[in-house]
């Protein structure tokens, strides 16, 4: 690809300050998307699955740096619709040669801020795998360079459309749990310590200095690759990177999309033991607890995430609890939501989930309002302004960790207050000849 | 198995490999209908044993003893009065031979071995074979075994890693040791290795490839006599006099997780593996699989479906995301039936019926018709989680845990 990065950038962020005002396609439901997925693991296949279920894309092209990802994807796209895609190693390469009207974007987060600006500069609209960046840097750069191209981008934060999300958030905006003075956002999981994993050369189907990337070449381990990106912080950011992206934006939903005003989060690998990496083994590295708390100026939220010891007392082991004075609202997942009245002699109230199952998504609702926004011109559920915000606030959570003390966040300037080594760390460097998209 | 848990669900969770088969032997006699080998004596999951009865007293399931073996996922294998299987015990695994009757120890031999439990509850994850008066037991990493059934005592050990010069795959080898005339057959290497049965010389191997986790099947009536071997991205027809190659069926699955054994009827193959993968059933035409139709609908992870008259019965989907009970008709893929919340652990056929535990210890016999799911007899049995397969054998079924609890339950009459 002949992406010339640092121009690119300084033109979208000339732009970005411009109101939404994406291009309206007089498109009809027999329009069909040029459409290519970077990423053709499990997930970048879920959503490929439900944007064919849809009958508005004609899959162009595949990209993964795994051969066997690329093959297994392509003969399932064949299979399920009889397009034949192209398959690239190289996402540069893709743009480069095919016409790409939709790029659907599930690599692991690291590659997210590249894939997604040379989409932009393709011209193409985006469905991205939430976190949005790896970096705060990261995600500003996206969010400039989506506005500057008025492209739709929808995040894939599939939550914000799941029937009993908005029911649930319809109970909590008119007032069913009260006022509420804190928000607890949380996942536990089951766990224990960690042994190392060998090292081992990569699959001859993977290009591992591909699959690295922007990010440092560490020694292949088959804990990583399929599957385990998540866990490893060159990678990704752990369970806050993750799932809290989630939770945190439900939390943004039902505040409106306030900022909070600091951030303090400590965590760490008590029960997984220290992380190892050397040349012969290695662990994962992600925090295996972690509580992060979010200061807004009216309420308090806090991240608690443990990949250990189980549900304990606790009904659920994974959602959101709105604490109002007229009681707890349980935002779940398969659990759906529940109200739990501070008045134990008033009815619990419940409403049950409506997902698309194995994987437990909306994916379906998500990507048809993502076709709606490109054919109107609205705004998407999902847009990138609402993912940039929840992946912020996640990082300033590993932010914090790393840093060893609370942060003051200025949304406005999309600064930490007075703390330039907090500031430092809002960006990373970069593996040549990779370039870090600066907003300049 | 990888443990992390995507904001998208809870996905990729788990790998775990009960693929473990033997193949019948025309120059070897088997005992009677002992369930002497993973998937039984015809090597089709199926026991042809009639005499036995679900009439238990207070319509409950009989329990004749228990006993704990360790972890793992072995599933026990029965010779005349004895029962054996693996468990990894105080640091090491361990084979035992138990009493069919009451549950007692006759013999134990310990091993070193790592309980390995990175990706999942660890232990072994192969089912020991009877051949004979011989007991044939591969690790994970690699150690063969050849014990004496009735003494237990050691009659030769090989490191077939090291001998065949291969790696492990990512959890370590699964399959069961199969034996055909004199050779032993091990799922190591990309498509195998032969080890003389008598004394463990190494008689071929294959180049060092990552072998999948099925156990190798034979193609009955073969010229020349053919075995499946289950590679990390196929399913490759080998000569099992020379070792070489005749044909390779190209089967791509996430974390190379081939774990099913492939399942032979007259000319076809069906094949299926977990991850989305699915299945598909290829037709023999001179002597190469030509594809007949494939599915979605029965993605085998661990457990191989099994044919029983027109129609296959099996596990579908990942076991961490739930999986379900199927049944597909064999010759067009089309599903007879489906239940999808019973979570599955593991299943046998017996005298038309199917035999199921439940990953929650629930032992439940219910007819295998395509007509439907309609069970007739169960009760729980174990406390624990359940993913071997259970099997009759003499008027027993056998039940194992991962925690390693094994269950004899009587349905003598």
């Amino acid at each position: 690809m002949s992406l010339n990065r640092r121009s690119f950038i300084t033109t979208s962020s000339a732009a970005a300050t411009l109101a939404w005002a994406p291009k309206v396609h007089s498109a009809s439901k027999d329009k069909k998307y040029r459409t290519a997925l970077i990423g053709s693991g499990w997930w970048g296949m879920n959503i490929l699955r439900e944007a064919l279920a849809a009958g508005q894309t004609k899959v162009v092209a595949l990209c993964d740096v795994d051969s066997d990802k690329l093959e297994l994807a392509a003969e399932e796209v064949n299979d399920l619709c009889g397009d034949q895609p192209k398959t690239y190693g190289d996402f540069r390469e893709l743009f480069d040669k095919e016409n790409i009207e939709i790029a659907i974007i599930a690599t692991p987060d690291h590659w997210h801020a590249l894939n997604t600006i040379a989409a932009l500069n393709a011209g193409a609209h985006i469905f991205i795998e939430k976190p949005t960046g790896h970096t705060i840097g990261e995600s500003q750069a996206m969010l400039a360079a989506a506005n500057a191209a008025q492209r739709v981008v929808q995040v894939g934060l599939h939550r914000r459309i799941g029937p009993h999300h908005v029911s649930g958030m319809e109970f909590l905006k008119q007032g069913g749990a009260g006022n509420i003075g804190l928000v607890k956002m949380f996942v536990h999981n089951r766990g224990g310590k960690e042994t190392p994993t060998k090292n081992s050369p990569p699959p001859e189907t993977l290009d591992w200095e591909m699959y690295c990337g922007p990010a440092p070449l560490r020694p292949y381990n088959r804990m990583i690759h399929p599957g385990g990106f998540r866990h490893y912080l060159d990678f990704a950011n752990g369970t806050l990177g993750d799932w809290g992206v989630h939770w945190l934006d439900q939390m943004l939903w039902w505040c409106d999309q306030q900022s909070p005003i600091s951030v303090h989060s400590i965590g760490g690998r008590p029960v997984r033991g220290e992380a190892v990496l050397n040349e012969l083994e290695q662990t994962s590295d992600a925090p295996d607890s972690q509580v992060a708390t979010y200061q807004f100026e009216t309420f308090t939220a806090i991240w608690e995430h443990r990949r250990f010891a189980g549900d304990g007392p606790e009904k659920s082991s994974v959602g959101c609890y709105f604490y109002g004075d007229k009681g707890t609202f349980h935002m779940g997942w398969r659990d759906g939501w529940t109200f739990y009245p501070d008045d134990p002699k008033k009815p619990v109230v419940h409403q049950n989930s409506d997902l698309q199952e194995p994987d437990g998504h909306n994916i379906q609702l998500l990507w048809a309002d993502f076709l709606r926004a490109i054919e109107t011109g609205k705004k998407p559920v999902a847009g990138i302004e609402v993912g940039h915000q929840a992946t912020t606030l996640s990082l300033l959570g590993m932010l914090s960790m790393k840093l060893g003390r609370s942060v003051r966040w200025d949304a406005d300037q999309q600064r930490i207050v007075d703390d330039e080594a907090a500031n430092a760390l809002l960006r990373r460097e970069y593996r040549a000849p990779w370039v870090y998209p600066e907003l300049t | 198995m990888i443990l992390n848990t995507y904001g998208n669900g809870f996905g990729l969770t788990w790998v775990l490999l009960v693929g473990a088969v033997t193949i019948w032997i025309p120059t070897t006699v088997a005992r009677g209908e002992d369930w002497h080998r993973w998937r039984g004596p015809n090597s089709d999951g199926i026991s042809r044993q009639s005499d036995w009865s679900t009439r238990w007293p207070n319509e409950k399931p009989n329990i004749a003893w228990t006993q704990s073996v360790g972890t793992g996922f072995s599933s026990i294998v029965v010779r005349g009065d004895h029962a054996f299987t693996i468990g990894h015990q105080d640091g090491q695994d361990v084979v035992v031979c138990l009493s069919v009757s009451d549950g007692r120890e006759v013999w134990r031999y310990g091993y070193p071995a790592s309980l390995d439990d990175r990706d999942f509850e660890g232990g072994p994850t192969s089912t020991p074979t009877v051949d004979g008066d011989r007991l044939y037991v591969l690790s994970r990493g690699g150690d063969l075994f050849c014990f004496d059934c009735v003494t237990g005592e050691l009659v030769w050990q090989q490191q077939i890693a090291d001998l065949a010069e291969v790696r492990l795959p990512g959890w370590g080898f699964s399959a069961s040791p199969v034996v055909i005339g004199d050779h032993l057959l091990v799922n190591a290497g990309e498509s195998g290795a032969a080890v003389n049965k008598q004394d463990g010389t190494l008689l071929w191997s294959s180049a060092d490839r990552e072998s999948g986790y099925a156990t190798p099947v034979l193609i009955p009536d073969s010229q020349p006599t053919t075995a499946i071997f289950a590679s990390s991205r196929a399913y490759i027809g080998v000569d099992i006099r020379s070792g070489e190659k005749l044909w390779s069926e190209r089967w791509l699955t996430s974390f190379n997780c081939n774990a099913a054994d492939p399942i032979l009827r007259g000319d076809r193959m069906f094949l299926s593996s977990g991850y989305n993968r699915g299945g598909a059933l290829y037709q023999f035409v001179d002597g190469q699989p030509q594809l007949l139709w494939k599915t979605k609908e029965m993605q085998n992870q661990l457990h191989t479906s099994i044919l029983y008259q027109d129609h296959l019965y099996g596990i579908d989907g990942d076991m961490d995301a739930g999986a379900r009970l199927k049944c597909l008709k064999w010759e067009t893929g089309e599903v007879a039936w489906s239940v999808d919340d019973l979570s599955p652990g593991g299943m046998s056929i017996a005298d038309g019926k199917l035999i199921l535990i439940t990953e929650s210890g629930e032992l439940i016999i219910s007819p295998a018709t395509p007509q439907g799911w309609n069970p007739i007899a169960g009760g729980q049995v174990i406390q624990g989680k359940c993913r071997t397969v259970p099997v009759l054998s003499g008027g027993r079924i056998y039940c194992r845990s991962v925690q390693g609890a094994v269950v004899c339950i009587s349905c003598r009459d």
